[in-house]
């Protein structure tokens, strides 16, 4: 993965590596430091992880201890790094008072243990939630009730008829067949009930997982950098079949090459599976559907996506072939990501977006104008402008519905971007709500002294009518600060003076700074006090 | 000549040995299969003694086990309660519509 300074500044595990390298090869610190030009005690600090390294530096002593700069910043160890920091918070583990300090020692000396303690405490909280989900079927089921009633009334008869049959010495012939008949009635019938009970918990079983299906795709898209050469590749060629591409020539296009119709209508319609929405293709009339509402630039993605799924099936489902979406759920999830990749690099081809992009310093307002297109879609894009020998700045996205749920997100390395539920309530994405359609920046700054530059907007899915109501998602993009000069947002901001940073973290639940007046919930991590736990805020008058 | 016992139980499995054993004894028997035609046979019937499934269709026997203690003609009745689950949470719900015995 061709990544440069990104990660750098990041206090991770290098010092430890650094160390444990020049151990490996037998060389003094003393000698280290004089081939790397630095002093023996600034070396034990950068060792010790108390000096951050990055830059020339860390190329000199990586070229000293024979090693790839991206082996030391191990930007795939930060991501676990930061599930083991989650693990060893968790209440299960944290009685044990394993520190975070901790966490990055065993990811820089024991990388595949601390790999498979990620994946069993992944497998244990889908086994918790799986749990859970029973618990909470098997109280409120009314079909487990029936099934379990009718086990326990074929016993009562079965059983009453037995005795009946061995107690009572006189019985007739006529009676003592009645009984007999009784018991293989009700043996029968319980054979059927014990196999509709097993096919339900069959069902129960085919539904269930390991690993949750969002981290398999989450897995499946960071090793790749969030970047598909192949998908860029069926891209260009779908373009070359439209020719210049805009909704026009798409619904053109679909009209010649597939028979497919578009229509437009005010009312409200939903899909085939009920879900409700501004568009949907309906596979059987092969017609394209969208809400008179639906904004230009989600016509033009929507007719975009359905043109790749239609003439590129097969090149996206490769794609899902991949190793970590071992669930059908989480391939049917990469394959509508994937699809909506296409799209996306169809709408935005990679190299002219780049030169926009650059051009126009990462500008998502001038963006949008050029290509008829989103907020969301173009910052989708810039995430993925990842390719080795051409990449943008690299960026990390989040989005949240309203209630503050993060619904959407792609890793950054070094950056833990909370995957699901909340995160820190300081962070741009939460702010941009209350100025719609404004784009809030932001400097933060991390308690391990990493800065990023936050970038967020709201963006509105139009009402259809009176009856309807438009709904509001916040889109972030987050970049390192010495990325943020690339950028026009770094216009004004003196970027080498932290004076002004935001302090945040990732989330309250991982976050270390006890003082901050904003934490909604207590941290939870291990060694801090039990009992300190904090009432849920009230607003300060 | 009066009822003997009134048997309200929706199981013909069932109905059939209860049926077969309280005969034996020298019981007369009548049965209903559901909650309401208990309620109604009980009036008609006047039974000496009811025997009450608590899973009936119509109305449970919790129902009509209250309807029971609440009716003047029918409150000191002997009602013996026939249920699969034999929990104490089914036993609590029991007494508070109105089971005296145990």
């Amino acid at each position: 993965m061709g990544r440069k300074a990104g990660g750098e500044d990041m206090r991770g595990p290098i010092g430890i590596k650094i160390s444990s390298r020049r151990k490996a090869l037998a060389i003094s610190q003393a000698e280290l430091a004089r081939r790397a030009g630095i002093s023996a005690s600034y070396l034990n600090l950068i060792e010790a992880n108390k000096r951050d390294v990055g830059g020339a530096l860390l190329k000199r002593l990586a070229g000293e201890l024979a090693i790839e700069v991206g082996e030391l910043t191990g930007d795939s160890e930060h991501r676990l790094i930061a599930e083991l920091e989650e693990a060893f918070a968790d209440p299960v583990l944290a009685n044990l008072g394993l520190g975070s300090g901790g966490v990055r020692e065993l990811v820089a000396r024991q990388p595949m243990a601390a790999a498979a303690l990620a994946q069993l405490y992944r497998a244990y909280a889908a086994a918790v939630a799986s749990a859970d989900d029973y618990a909470q079927r098997l109280r409120a089921d009314p079909l487990f009730a029936q099934l379990l009633h009718r086990i326990v009334s074929g016993i009562t008869a079965v059983r009453s008829s037995a005795e009946i049959l061995e107690d009572v010495p006189d019985l007739a012939a006529e009676e003592r067949r009645r009984f007999h008949a009784t018991i293989t009635r009700e043996a029968k019938a319980m054979t059927e009930v014990a196999h509709g009970l097993i096919g339900q918990f069959d069902r129960e079983a085919e539904g269930r997982r390991v690993v949750s299906p969002v981290r398999e795709l989450d897995d499946m898209i960071f090793r790749n950098d969030n970047y598909f050469p192949r998908l860029e590749a069926v891209a260009e060629t779908l373009r070359g079949e439209i020719g210049t591409l805009n909704e026009g020539t798409l619904i053109d296009a679909l009209e010649a090459r597939f028979g497919v119709s578009v229509r437009r209508s005010a009312g409200r319609e939903v899909d085939a599976r009920g879900f409700p929405g501004q568009y949907h293709f309906n596979t059987a009339r092969r017609e394209m559907w969208f809400q008179t509402s639906a904004m230009a630039a989600t016509r033009q993605f929507q007719l975009s996506r359905l043109y790749a799924e239609l003439a590129a099936r097969d090149a996206i489902e490769a794609e899902t072939e991949a190793p970590e979406l071992r669930s059908p759920t989480a391939q049917r999830l990469a394959y509508r990501a994937l699809a909506s990749y296409v799209a996306g690099a169809m709408v935005f081809p990679y190299e002219r977006f780049l030169g926009d992009a650059e051009e126009l310093r990462y500008d998502i307002e001038a963006l949008r104008q050029s290509y008829t297109a989103s907020f969301e879609q173009v910052a989708h894009r810039l995430v993925t402008l990842r390719r080795p020998d051409a990449p943008g700045v690299p960026f990390g996205f989040l989005r949240s519905d309203p209630a503050g749920r993060l619904t959407k997100h792609f890793p950054l390395p070094g950056l833990l971007l909370p995957n699901s539920g909340h995160a820190c309530p300081l962070w741009a994405i939460y702010n941009a709500f209350r100025t719609p359609e404004q784009l809030v920046r932001q400097v933060v700054q991390f308690s391990d002294g990493s800065r990023y530059l936050f970038l967020a907007r709201t963006a509105v899915r139009r009402a259809a009518n009176f009856s309807d109501r438009a709904i509001h998602i916040s889109v972030m993009l987050a970049c390192d600060v010495l990325h943020a000069d690339r950028t026009v947002y770094g216009v004004g901001l003196d970027l080498g003076d932290s004076e002004a940073d935001v302090p945040v973290g990732p989330a309250c639940r991982l976050c270390t700074r006890r003082d901050c007046p904003e934490r909604q919930e207590e941290a939870l991590t291990p060694g801090s006090e039990q009992g300190a736990v904090r009432a849920p805020l009230v607003p300060r008058i | 000549m009066a009822l003997d016992v009134l048997i309200a139980e929706d199981e013909p499995s069932i109905l059939e040995s209860l049926d077969f054993i309280l005969k034996r004894a020298g019981w007369s028997i009548a049965s209903v299969t559901d909650g309401e035609a208990a309620l109604a046979a009980l009036k008609r019937l006047k039974p000496r003694v009811l025997v009450l499934d608590v899973m009936l269709p119509k109305r449970s026997g919790f129902e009509v086990l209250k309807q029971i203690r609440a009716d003047e003609l029918t409150r000191d009745l002997p009602v013996l309660i026939l249920t699969a689950k034999g929990r104490r949470r089914t036993a609590a719900r029991l007494k508070s519509s109105g089971q005296t015995g145990s």
